[in-house]
This record gives C-alpha cells, structure tokens and sequence, in this order.
C-alpha cells in the first residue's frame, strides 16, 4: 500500500502528466461535440446511419490521454538524468527502496489503473454532456453496459501502453505505435481488410466492447476478453523480462 | 584562431552530421519505417487488388502507405533536436560553436542531407512492392508517370521531417513535441478536414498530400503540386524561423 502510494504520487509529480489529464479529459468531449454537429442534420432527419455512434467516437479515439499516461509513467523511470546532476536513473532509486521487483511492477500498475479509470469517468461525464447539449432531445441514450466497456477499453489501453513501455525502456516507440493506432484510420483497420486474423488484435477487439459498428466481429463480452487476454500475456512476458533485467542496462 | 568562414561552415556540417550518423536510434527508426513501410505496402496492395489496375492505382496504392509513414519522419525530427537537450550535450555544442543561428541552421541542413536519400528509397520501395506485386494485372509503367510522385514524396517527407525538427527544437522535449505532432497528423487534422473544408488545404499535412498524390478523376484537386510545395514549405519555414529566434534568445 505505501508503494502504491509512492507510485500514485510520483506520477502526479510528472511534468508531462498534466497534458495526459488534460488530453484525456477534453479531447473526447471535442471529437463528440465535433461529431455530433456535423451528424446533427441527419440524426434529425432521421437518416442518420451513425446515430449508435455519435458520443462513442469520441471515447474510442480519445484514448491518447492514457496512452501518454502509461507510457510516462514506466518511460521517466529510465530517463538518465544529464551528467551534470549524477547521471542517474529514477529506476535505481525505486528498486533501492521497494526491493521486489514484482511488487513494484504491480503498484505502479495499479496506480495507472486507478488514475486512467478517474479520467474515464470524467472523460464520459464531458462527452455525455457535450452530447447531450448538442443534440438535446435526439441524443442518443449512453448504457451503462456499453460505458463500462469503455472504460474497460481505457484501461486496458492504458496497461498494453505500460506494458510495452516495460519491454522497450523508451517512450517513443510505444507511445508512435498506440498513437497512429488510436487515430481515425488504424493500422488494424486495414489488416482486417486483408485478414480475419487481425479482428483479434487488441485494439480491433477491444473497441467491440462500445463501438456498434456495422463490421463488428465480436460480441462486446468475447472483444474484452481478446483485449484482457493481451493485456495478460504482455504482462506476463514483461514481469518476466522485468524480473530477469539488470536495471540499468 | 582565425578561420574563413567558408571552411567554418564546411566545420560545422561536419560535426552536426557527424552527431547525427552516431545517433543509434536515428538508425532505429529509419529501419523501423522501412520495414513497416513494406508491411503496409503488401496489405495495401492485396487489400486493392480486386480494384482497377493501370499506372494511376499502383503509383496510388504505392503511396497509400504515405500517410503512416510520415510518423517516422516525424520522430527522426524531433530526435535530431531534442536530443542535444538530454543530458548537458547542448552546452556543449554551444561552447564548441558559439553562433547560435548559425550552428541551428546548419543542423538542418545535415538533418535535410540524411533525410532525401532515405525519404527517396522508403517512398520508392513502397511503389516497387506494389508494382512487383500487380506485375500481372498491371499495363506497362511509364517513367515518368513515377519519378514525379516520388520526387513529390520525397519532398514531402523532408520538409514534414525539418517541420518536426523546428517543433523538437522549440519545445526542447521528446514527448510533448512528440505527442503534439502526432496528434496532429493522425487526429486533429483528419478530423478537422471534414469540419473546416474551406481553410484545410492550408494545412501543412493536407498541402503537402497534393505534392505526391496523381491528379484522379473523381477528386478535385484544390491545389497543383507546386501549389502545395509552396504551402508545406511556408510553414516549414516560419517553423524554423521562430525555432531560430527563440533558440538564439533562450538560455540553454
């Protein structure tokens, strides 16, 4: 509990994890408002194709903020400080005073669940009314089923981005990845046209838990458990890799 | 000691390229883009090959993959600037070439010199896979239907690269030069399309498209390639610009 406590507070001392919260908090809420005004005339009309949509998108594509949250919070650990200040590493210092490497992973894994499941909420409490002052009457009802799978959605993003980060040391390769991933048109996207395979890529599968699209493959129960699966395995070879590596190298 | 200022120059590039080429991740991230690069080029192609053949689709299917392909442009930018600012390395730079504006430009310049030959064979590569791949279905390709788009991509890809360049060198950090960029490229500006049509062909990214995209039928291009030159380069420029100036009023 005090190691979680020590993760949860060096993460808010982050210079960076302010524009995670704020991306987190606001970009889905400005992809709603966007959506829905350009969907307003349809939806009214009645001919709207996305009305299942409108809301959603903006829960599925502002990801980012957890993406940046996961990846920052394991890549400022191995930043090496310049060699005018010591050239030392924060990891050092983390593993000198929580000695086991398996409780460390697991407060500081907690501590990005914890943090990405508040800025979902917040996230959904802006879009929903973002929504909702738009559209007014036509907006479409939010189901507690389908929020909770964005929120699962959130947080398993947000634990892949950690677990990666875990195995690469460095945050650009991750946080590249996720980012393109997480964009309008996803590198998962199109593999699906090519293969049925890439339906089960965790991204492809988890937005199946919200997203009711009319190309969906999974039910929303079986897309979580695809995403919970990857999100395991990654964690499973990372505490491996993590408990076997020398710290600094 | 007294040096002309010609052979200073010749100095300086030196050691700015010199700094590039040891830089191991610079490597990492152009094999990276290679590679991936090819990955999108075979899906793009089998994904499009029940589609209508002919030089337009494959120089079209050849440069689809454009649009990811950027991002590791974008990262060799940034990496090329911000990494003087890890560890004491800028004060360093500095102390060995005191002319700020100078030393800045001429990284640009070697950053500019790495990037056309690599941006070049990414892009070509790209085309060649789906020309290898649609070799069946595919008419003869004509010359100079192609080295236009490329040159247009390799372009594209340079002046997107010292645009990143200018952002890493204003902003000093990886991840938030690195977040913003991105987030442009992949969400902002997609979205935004459909929203301000009237002022989107004024951004750098959707100017830039028209450079390497062939003219098609069934779209109006808004802009001719040099239209969009003009515009990627403006901003490139400007980016520069203010990159210098603050570079030269700041504290390291």
């Amino acid at each position: 509990m005090r190691a979680f406590n020590a993760e949860l507070s060096k993460l808010f001392s982050l210079p960076g994890i302010w524009l995670a919260f704020l991306i987190g908090a606001f970009a889905p809420a400005v992809i709603a408002t966007l959506d829905s005004t350009a969907q307003k005339e349809g939806i009214i009309a009645g001919v709207s194709t996305r009305l299942s949509e409108v809301g959603y998108i903006g829960l599925a594509l502002g990801v980012q903020g957890v993406i940046i949250l996961g990846v920052l919070a394991v890549s400022s650990e191995y930043l090496t400080e310049s060699s005018e200040s010591g050239g030392g590493n924060q990891i050092t210092t983390s593993l000198t005073v929580v000695s086991s490497r398996f409780h460390f992973l697991l407060a500081k894994a907690s501590a990005v669940t914890v943090i990405s499941f508040q800025l979902c909420i917040v996230a959904i409490l802006t879009t929903v009314s973002a929504t909702n002052l738009i559209l007014g009457e036509y907006a479409p009802a939010f189901e507690s089923s389908r929020l909770i799978g964005a929120v699962c959605y959130w947080i398993f993003t947000a634990l892949l981005a950690f677990g990666i980060t875990v195995l690469t040391k460095n945050g650009i390769i991750p946080l590249a990845v996720l980012m393109i991933n997480s964009s309008v048109v996803t590198v998962s996207y199109l593999l699906s046209k090519v293969t049925k395979l890439a339906f089960y890529l965790p991204d492809k599968a988890g937005l199946d838990m919200f997203m009711f699209t009319s190309d969906r493959f999974h039910t929303p129960f079986t897309g979580g458990l695809i995403m919970f699966a990857w999100v395991a395995v990654l964690f499973i070879v990372a505490a491996i890799v993590f408990h076997r590596r020398d710290v600094t190298s | 000691m007294s040096v002309s200022s010609s052979r200073k120059i010749t100095l300086i590039l030196g050691a700015e390229l010199e700094k590039l080429v040891t830089l191991p991740l610079i490597w990492l991230t152009l094999l990276g883009t290679f590679i991936l690069n090819l990955v999108l080029a075979v899906a793009f192609t089998s994904a499009g090959l029940q589609g209508a053949a002919g030089t337009q689709s494959i120089l079209k299917i050849g440069l689809a993959s454009m649009v990811y392909l950027q991002a590791g442009f974008i990262i060799l930018g940034i990496l090329a600037t911000c990494s003087e600012y890890t560890g004491g390395q800028i004060r360093t730079t500095l102390t060995t070439i005191p002319w700020r504006g100078f030393q800045l430009s001429t990284k640009y310049l070697a950053l500019a010199i790495v990037t056309i030959p690599m941006a070049f064979i990414i892009a070509a590569s790209g085309v060649l896979s789906a020309f290898i791949m649609m070799r069946d279905t595919a008419l003869v390709i004509e010359i100079d239907a192609v080295i236009k788009p490329l040159a247009g991509a390799t372009g594209y890809l340079t002046l997107t690269t010292l645009l990143s360049a200018a952002i890493g060198a204003l902003l000093r950090r990886t991840t938030p030069a690195l977040v913003i960029l991105l987030g442009h490229y992949f969400i902002v500006s997609p979205l935004l399309r459909d929203f301000l049509s009237s002022i989107k062909n004024y951004f750098p990214d959707t100017a830039g498209y028209y450079m390497y995209m062939p003219p098609s039928s069934d779209e109006i291009n808004v802009l001719t390639p040099m239209q969009g030159t003009g515009v990627l380069m403006v901003w490139t420029l400007i980016f520069i610009t203010v990159a210098i100036v603050f570079y030269r009023k700041r504290d390291a």
